[in-house]
């Protein structure tokens, strides 16, 4: 089932552009590269993290791997199937083995829906569940999440939060998918929640054997929850390695400066600050060479001229770094 | 008259909101004292009442729905509840300025940034048109944005998150308060952004002498930026100290659970530690000790069910609102810290 | 975890909600109350016909005192030229009135919704065609367009064997209710294309589609009831507008030829205002100006309880 060297998705230098049009006749005068070459592969099994600030293409990789976005160029492999080019079938397989947990939980919900019809409609959809049969399998997703039946001719405004959060990985987890994509899960929720849904995904991680993929800007939370982690900026990778590694060793001068910004509680743990001055510059004209180099303290000629690759760090085989002075 | 250095006060503030669904009392009691030249940080989760508290010393809780509904609010020796709006409105902006979170929103969209400075400057100041547009290009710099006299006339629209809490914050220093209202001012903005704009409140802070009010949900904040804190939680007051005491020895299982739950760097466990349930409809509080239904020790205790414990100080400084809480029980009367 | 309970109990959906706020606003209440009145009289009135029942307030052609009689204690609102009660015609004309304003807004309903929805939710090349479709159709003017579709429309028979419903016959005033509803459903259209292109892109909608949900059913199931608060809000402010266009198109020889209409009584009573017999005149305008009254406090009332934006979170 799972494809060679066991990995259940493979993406390979996956460009989502849009074009900016403009004026009277809307012709277009250029592209927002959300995302501009990005390759990695997903064990089965495994926790992959996308680490980024906002603007950095981590959602619209999410979104161009599932197809709600058309890519510009690249190649998908999801269980042996090429996505992008999937016909209408595989593209109907897709949708049952993948699925989304999104950031906002009161966006993510159909306000004029009950939970009962959230969670069950991909079922109604894809297995043509109806009545009985329907209502078991959605108090068993709903008891999963720690819900309990009463909740499912209740309406999503009459929940909080973190309960409307729950609501949404019981929809993900309904059709039993292979990858389930969590899209920033816990930024939108309380801090004394977080913690709380964070350990029911990894529960519900270990009893479904989900493989997963794992978006934030919070690289404690992908600190805790990832086995391996990417960090993301302008719409490419610069540095992956396996989650200790990283943040025992980070080498890009970007996810140096990301680890330091991050205000921190336990006072032994604060590094040394490496300031990052200026600001994203803007995706719709990057700069020339590596797109960090503006900001970057080690940036010299070579990192104006040309992008540096994705490669290797020396001998370790699982750590890859895109830095000219790494 | 001697005030031990204390350039804000509320005391017993509360606030409430009066809804087609019942009264909430989004405040209730709320004590606190804020020193010149510090940084007073108020945290606390959505709902607990921070924001209201910072809007009520502006007194811009909305109305009529809002209304502060008791206590004192002493700044420079006055009570600011008993001001008239014209007094009040020479507070704003002048002696009291207030940052938001939102920056896109709290900016008026079809006006340059420089009239939007300027307006802030003549409203209190008596300048001349021109001399205000100078200020506001001072301003703009001071606030660390390059090319002011350029961006002076850009839209709000033409920036950046992170520029336009600039422009923001330029606006509220502009008159020189004596205290900054920062209500969650980083939340929406990326973490490199966040710490540039942490660290310029820190230096202007330093330079223009004022003390901050910093509300905000996140305790790394607070660690690394805040001399005092209070943690609230439900409308009320759980625990408050300066910032060292607050995160060394944390006395209510609210800010323990809280401290212990925050995913952070460095955490080996399988599992994090949680505080349980959820955060409560402010509505429907819970009777008795707000937080008795999440506490380990509270929810099974009825005097935490019943009773509500008010603050005490149990060591300078140092006040805690817990039945349960080291040295709680000792003290039988209400010291000011 | 709670016993197993045979009752699940019910949530308070947003209807529900905004319903329980309107329920609230006595002057809402009030108008509602007016309308109601106005449509239950109208469905009387069918039902009465349909049964053959002889209602002396609904003989409205009955000659019942002289010419021109002034309001006395006989006849409360006086007598027409015919002698005819005043008050037994303004009574049956809440039929027509009633009728037509509901079947037009259910018609332009039908028509706005479907394409509203089509052309927000699909975008590109049929959003342009529809846009095109309406900013057209609404660049003529409104009562010229009505005039041309109920001339064309008059007492023609559609041919509708190939649906297997025989001949439709229009008779009378079905020309004008077809004519209003097929000329003003641009706003209702332009309202859910508006809301539709804002709600398509919302996540509920993205986790709609990441799990196979067609294009159909989200258009359906999804955004429809999210947007549908504003059809009913759309549908009682409209419904004022064909009730007072039925006046105007009275005047210009539209309307209902063989039983009394609140714009034909106008019509006619206006020539007689100036020898001074107003009371026709005077009867039809209250008839008219209670129901609009009604309906604009009611239609305001309802769009701030049913607006989710509005609830306090």
């Amino acid at each position: 089932m799972v494809s060679n060297n066991g990995y259940l998705l493979e993406v390979n230098g996956l460009k989502t552009h849009f074009p900016v049009r403009k004026g009277l006749l809307r012709r277009t005068i250029g592209y927002v590269k959300a995302v501009d070459g990005v390759s990695f592969g997903i064990k089965k099994g495994q926790a992959f993290g996308l680490v980024g600030e906002s603007g950095c293409g981590k959602t619209t990789v999410a979104r161009t791997i599932t197809r709600l976005i058309p890519a510009t160029a690249g190649k998908v492999v999801f269980d042996g199937i090429d996505v992008l080019s999937a016909d209408k079938n595989q593209l109907q397989m897709l949708h049952r083995e993948t699925s989304i947990i999104f950031q906002d939980p009161f966006g993510s919900l159909n306000p004029r829906m009950t939970v009962g019809g959230i969670v069950g409609e991909p079922l109604k959809i894809q297995r043509k569940l109806v009545g009985r049969k329907l209502m078991e399998q959605v108090v068993e997703l709903l008891s999963k999440v720690g819900l309990s039946p009463d909740h499912i001719n209740r309406y999503p405004h009459e929940f909080s939060g973190g309960q409307r959060q729950r609501i949404g990985v019981a929809r993900a987890l309904s059709l039993r998918p292979k990858l389930v994509i969590c899209d920033e899960p816990v930024s939108a929720l309380d801090v004394s929640i977080q913690s709380q849904i964070l350990n029911l995904l990894k529960d519900l991680q270990d009893e479904f054997d989900l493989t997963c993929l794992f978006i934030a800007h919070n690289l404690a939370v992908v600190e805790f929850f990832c086995d391996v982690v990417a960090v993301m900026y302008m719409g490419r990778i610069v540095e992956q390695a396996p989650a200790e590694q990283l943040y025992r060793n980070p080498l890009h001068p970007y996810t140096r400066a990301l680890m330091s910004a991050i205000p921190q509680v336990d006072t032994s743990r604060r590094q040394q600050k490496n300031k990052l001055a200026g600001e994203v510059p803007s995706v719709f004209n990057p700069p020339a060479g590596c797109p960090f180099n503006p900001r970057c303290p080690l940036a010299e000629n070579e990192c104006l001229a040309r992008i540096p690759p994705l490669k290797q760090y020396g001998e370790d085989k699982e750590h890859f770094v895109a830095c000219w002075k790494c | 008259m001697n005030n031990n250095g204390t350039l804000l006060s509320l005391e017993n503030v509360s606030t409430h909101f009066f809804t087609a669904d019942g009264i909430v009392k989004a405040v209730q009691n709320i004590s606190l004292k804020i020193k010149k030249g510090r940084t007073f940080a108020l945290v606390g989760e959505s709902g607990c009442g921070k924001s209201v508290t910072a809007l009520s010393v502006m007194r811009l809780v909305p109305h009529p729905q809002g209304k502060i509904a008791g206590g004192k609010i002493i700044f420079e020796e006055k009570n600011l509840l008993e001001l008239n709006e014209k007094q009040m409105r020479n507070v704003r902006g002048n002696k009291i300025a207030m940052i938001f979170q939102e920056p896109m929103t709290s900016l008026n969209p079809v006006y340059t940034v420089g009239n939007q400075i300027a307006e802030a400057i003549k409203l209190h100041q008596d300048k001349a048109g021109w001399q205000a547009k100078e200020d506001a290009v001072e301003m703009l710099q001071k606030v660390g944005i390059a090319d002011s006299q350029r961006r002076i006339n850009d839209y709000p629209h033409q920036m950046s998150g992170g520029m336009r809490q600039r422009v923001m914050i330029a606006m509220a220093i502009s008159c020189q308060p004596k205290l900054l209202i920062a209500d969650e001012p980083t939340t929406a903005l990326d973490v490199t952004t966040q710490a540039q704009i942490l660290d310029l409140l820190d230096e202007l802070q330093q330079q223009e002498k004022m003390s901050i009010l910093l509300i905000t949900h996140d305790l790394g904040i607070v660690a690394e930026r805040a001399d005092d804190v209070a943690v609230m939680y439900a409308s009320r007051i759980a625990e408050t100290a300066d910032s060292k005491t607050l995160f060394a020895n944390p006395l209510h299982p609210y800010t323990q659970g809280l401290l212990k739950s925050l995913p952070r760097l460095g955490f080996t466990g399988e599992r994090l530690p949680t505080v349980a349930g959820i955060v409560p409809d402010p509505l429907h509080f819970p009777s008795g000790c707000k937080f008795h239904p999440r506490c380990p020790i509270g929810c099974n205790d009825e005097r935490c069910q019943t009773i509500e414990p008010e603050i005490r100080y149990v060591a300078p400084g140092h006040g805690v609102a817990c039945w349960h809480a080291q040295g709680y029980e000792k003290i039988t009367d209400k010291q000011n810290g | 975890m709670s016993e197993q309970s045979k009752k699940l109990p019910k949530g308070r959906s947003l209807w529900s909600d905004g319903i329980h706020r309107l329920a609230g606003h006595k002057l809402a209440m009030a108008g509602l109350v007016v309308i109601a009145a106005y449509f239950l009289l109208a469905a009387f009135i069918y039902i009465s016909e349909l049964c053959n029942w002889k209602i002396s307030f609904l003989q409205w052609g009955d000659k019942i005192g002289r010419e021109y009689e002034p309001p006395n204690a006989k006849n409360i609102i006086g007598t027409d030229f015919l002698g005819r009660s005043v008050l037994r015609k303004t009574i049956y004309g809440t039929k027509i009135s009633i009728t037509v304003a509901f079947l037009a807004s259910i018609l332009s309903i039908a028509i706005g919704v479907p394409l509203g929805a089509i052309a927000g939710y699909f975008r590109g090349a049929v959003d342009e065609i529809i846009v095109w479709l309406y900013t057209t159709l609404s660049s003529i003017p409104y009562i010229l367009l009505i005039l041309a579709f109920a001339l064309v429309l008059k007492d023609k028979a559609i041919n509708l064997h190939w649906a297997g419903l025989g001949t439709l016959e229009l008779r009378g005033i079905a020309s004008v209710y077809l004519a209003m509803g097929l000329t003003s459903w641009v706003g209702i259209c332009r309202l859910i294309r508006g809301e539709v292109i804002k709600h398509k892109d919302r996540e509920y909608v993205l986790a709609a589609k990441s799990y196979g949900c067609g294009d159909g059913r989200i258009i359906t199931r999804h955004l429809i009831p999210n947007v549908f608060h504003i059809v009913i809000i759309d549908f009682s402010l409209r419904f004022v507008s064909f009730i007072q266009a039925e006046v105007i198109l009275s005047f210009l020889g539209l309307g209902e030829k063989n039983s009394p209409s609140w714009g034909a009584m106008i019509d006619t009573a206006r020539l007689d205002l100036p020898k001074g017999y107003w009371w026709e005149m005077t009867a039809a305008t209250l008839a008219i100006f209670f129901i609009s009254l009604a309906l604009n406090v009611f239609g305001d009332a309802l769009r701030d309880s049913l607006d989710p934006k509005l609830r306090i979170q």
